[in-house]
């Protein structure tokens, strides 16, 4: 199978507005999370969630792009990490003449901010009516593409929480089957007052800080973010002597088949997604030296994925180092599989583990403890989940080296 | 490149009533109206009430054309479900918007939120028929369906001995409905299907709903209607004939050897354009369809006329009222289907026996 090359990456989440930042935040265990300032909401100052300091006129003109021009606050994200990540990569797709360059993103939220803003000014007013056309998941993609020029195909995911990863796994598989040379791929979501009730509304949001894998967690805090790896076959990123930051070695989906939001007890579907992606790289479990677990912080989640890391590994001794970065960001929805692919990225080429914030006791049913300081070790290879609505379980692999 | 894939069944819903066993386009319904609901099947003929109840209109009609594809296919065991939809569930992310604007810091019902999620359609489907395979959801406006398809062919390629329940599904919101007429997407007073085309053509499209689903396996079977051979879409394209050119040439083809065209008419005056160049600089002795203007506009709508091509595969004569020229052939073994919406999301499905 052709090596999938990782040469670019771009981050901007509650804790950086860049890569470097992500990194900075990480090693400092410094989280985002903070009482709701930004969003016009009851719920403001009262639950908590990894907003991004930068407002959307602050992104405009980082961008450059003229106010009076219709972008939605997700679409601003996704341009920043994209911007970064072919900056790193030195790619410019208008100028990559016979390199097939594709675009696929993520997202949930896609142009609601705008929609839940105007659902009523938009019937008496028309300052706003050119807001309209940003509504569908779609739009977004269209107007990264054609900022970037990015021209040989577009398509956006929306599979709930697991969109991004498998965007950056449609784009390896389309890569790898000979269709495109390069691809950008990951995902994007704003904070939104649509989201933000919702998951209230289910009684998962908590009332203070996330507490990934700990018996007494009680629920998620949202969080906003983008983030957009460039893939690229190891001969297109070798034919120009670009070194790759990692590779993508695994990838699968499989759905858990049991309920519309919940997850199975026993985590099947989890389960199913660890053993396609590391049967994807060829790796056998005890291979990997991380988990990036999905890690939500709500009862159901930290239970069916500690319940498929158990039955994967065997016994809580064999699994490896693992942790949620939940608490750090947010749960940033459809950019969560691609801003915890940078992080596990970033655990390849720094060799650090990072912490899982906010936990102090083992879940009692499960008997596992998640990382909870930052460590310096040899990792060669890092699993990363990202499980969503619908039953929809992805994990990706990351590696040092692609053999 | 990917390899073609069999389809062995195939179910639809819209505005005409495609889901009839003898449903061919032979007499169809008119309507003047904008927008037009989807026509309701006996849905529970296929969906236990208890479940149908909790069902918005994209989970019901896409779990209703899902059974009725595999039915078709002869109950073939599904491993994966791949699907598109430009809008997902919109009546239900309209209901919590409503519900938000009214409630919000209240205690709230979850349900409108967890069933607008976008891809509750293709989970609702892997829920119904336990499939624990893989399942994705494409929302990339009007080529949501190539992408779940280019999608299909690239698993079935990966994995070639599993089958696949692939499909496109859009329903309407009132509201939506409502900014699609500000935003000046629509036609007004002229509303009536057939649509006019050509010089009869007014600006505006006519919103509908609908959803088609498919099965399909990189394997012949007794069943099969026919073979997806290729697949291609573009955001923008600065020539549609050179596109298609292209297309045609990378699967050793030229527009000579496609035995009928369908082409995205939908009688918007403004966007026609396209299809006009096309039919005129490739295709003038060819067979040209259009489906739109039967059965409105919608993100997937072109999954519908998949399902119509692979009708036409099978032996089904041309129905007069899909005609736009008076071409005959005595051999339909390819054909071509070429879309876009509103100028965008150009899309190609080159179809054979």
């Amino acid at each position: 199978m052709i090596p999938i090359a990782i040469t670019g990456m771009g981050a901007i989440s509650a804790i950086g507005n860049d890569t470097a930042e992500q990194l900075r935040s990480l090693r400092a265990a410094k989280h985002g999370v903070a009482p709701i300032s930004r969003l016009d909401s009851p719920h403001r100052e009262k639950l908590m969630a990894g907003e991004i300091v930068l407002d959307n006129p602050a992104l405009y003109d980082l961008l450059a792009i003229p106010r009076d021009q219709a972008y939605t606050r997700s679409t601003l994200l996704a341009l920043v990490a994209v911007k970064e990540a072919l900056e790193m990569a030195t790619v410019d797709p208008r100028a990559a003449p016979g390199v097939r360059t594709g675009l696929v993103s993520a997202t949930t939220v896609g142009g609601m901010d705008a929609t839940e803003r105007y659902y009523d000014d938009y019937l008496v007013s028309e300052t706003h009516r050119h807001y309209i056309a940003t509504h569908p998941g779609g739009y977004s993609a269209e107007q990264i593409a054609r900022y970037f020029g990015i021209r040989d195909f577009v398509t956006t995911i929306s599979t709930a929480c697991s969109s991004a990863a498998n965007a950056i796994m449609l784009g390896a598989r389309m890569i790898r089957a000979g269709l495109l040379d390069r691809a950008i791929v990951g995902g994007t979501d704003c904070l939104s007052r649509f989201t933000v009730n919702g998951f209230n509304s289910l009684m998962i949001y908590s009332d203070g800080h996330c507490r990934p894998f700990d018996e007494n967690r009680n629920g998620l805090n949202l969080g906003e973010a983008a983030a957009y790896l460039v893939l690229e076959s190891a001969d297109t990123a070798a034919r120009r002597s670009k070194p790759a930051l990692a590779y993508l070695t695994g990838y699968a989906n499989a759905n858990d088949a049991f309920h519309q939001t919940a997850s199975s007890e026993d985590g099947e579907g989890a389960l199913l997604a660890m053993e396609l992606a590391l049967a994807v790289a060829g790796l056998h479990p005890s291979a990997i030296d991380y988990i990036n677990a999905h890690g939500t912080a709500t009862p159901n989640n930290d239970l069916a994925e500690g319940q498929a890391l158990l039955r994967l590994y065997g016994s809580a001794a064999a699994i490896p180092a693992f942790g949620s970065t939940k608490a750090f960001t947010g749960h940033t929805l459809a950019a969560a599989g691609a801003i915890e692919a940078v992080f596990s990225i970033l655990a390849l080429q720094q060799q650090l583990v990072f912490p899982n914030l906010n936990f102090s006791q083992p879940i009692a049913s499960l008997g596992i403890a998640p990382q909870t300081a930052l460590e310096a070790r040899s990792i060669n290879h890092v699993l990363s989940n990202s499980f969503g609505f619908g039953g929809n379980c992805s994990t990706l692999l990351f590696s040092n080296a692609h053999e | 490149m990917n390899k073609p894939i069999y389809i062995h069944g195939c179910g639809s819903i819209s505005i005409q009533p495609t889901f009839a066993a003898d449903f061919a386009f032979d007499t169809v319904r008119t309507y003047t109206q904008n927008p037009i609901a989807a026509l309701d099947p006996d849905y529970r003929s296929l969906i236990p009430a208890l479940q149908l109840r909790r069902m918005n209109k994209s989970m019901r009609m896409a779990i209703f054309a899902s059974r009725m594809a595999v039915q078709h296919a002869g109950g073939m065991p599904i491993d994966a479900v791949i699907a598109g939809s430009g809008l997902g569930c919109l009546k239900d992310s309209e209901r919590f918007v409503e519900m938000l604007l009214a409630e919000e810091g209240e205690t709230m019902n979850p349900t409108p939120f967890i069933q607008s999620t976008h891809n509750m359609a293709a989970a609702s489907i892997a829920l119904s028929l336990g499939c624990k395979g893989y399942n994705m959801t494409y929302v990339n406006n009007a080529n949501s369906f190539e992408s779940a398809l280019l999608d299909t062919m690239l698993y079935l390629g990966e994995h070639p001995e599993q089958a696949v329940l692939l499909g496109g599904v859009d329903e309407l919101g009132e509201r939506s409905v409502k900014f699609w007429e500000l935003a000046g997407y629509l036609k007004g007073d002229s509303s009536e299907i057939p649509v006019p085309l050509g010089d009869a053509a007014t600006p505006g499209e006519i919103a509908a709903e609908g959803a088609a689903f498919f099965v399909a396996s990189q394997q012949p079977g007794p069943t099969a209607m026919g073979r997806v051979t290729a697949v291609e879409t573009a955001l923008e394209t600065d020539d549609p004939v050179a596109f298609i050119d292209r297309f045609l040439h990378r699967n050793g083809l030229d527009a000579s050897l496609i035995d009928a065209v369908f082409l995205g008419y939908s009688g918007d005056a403004r966007y026609d354009g396209s299809y006009r160049h096309v039919a005129s600089a490739r295709f003038s002795h060819t067979p040209q369809l259009a489906f739109k203007h039967v059965l409105g506009e919608f993100d997937t709508v072109n999954a519908l006329a998949m399902a119509c091509a692979l009708q036409l595969l099978q032996g089904k004569q041309i129905p007069d009222a899909l005609r736009v020229n008076a071409e005959k052939t005595d051999r339909l073994e390819r054909i071509l289907i070429y879309n876009q919406r509103r100028g965008s999301n150009h899309g190609l499905i080159l179809l054979e026996q």
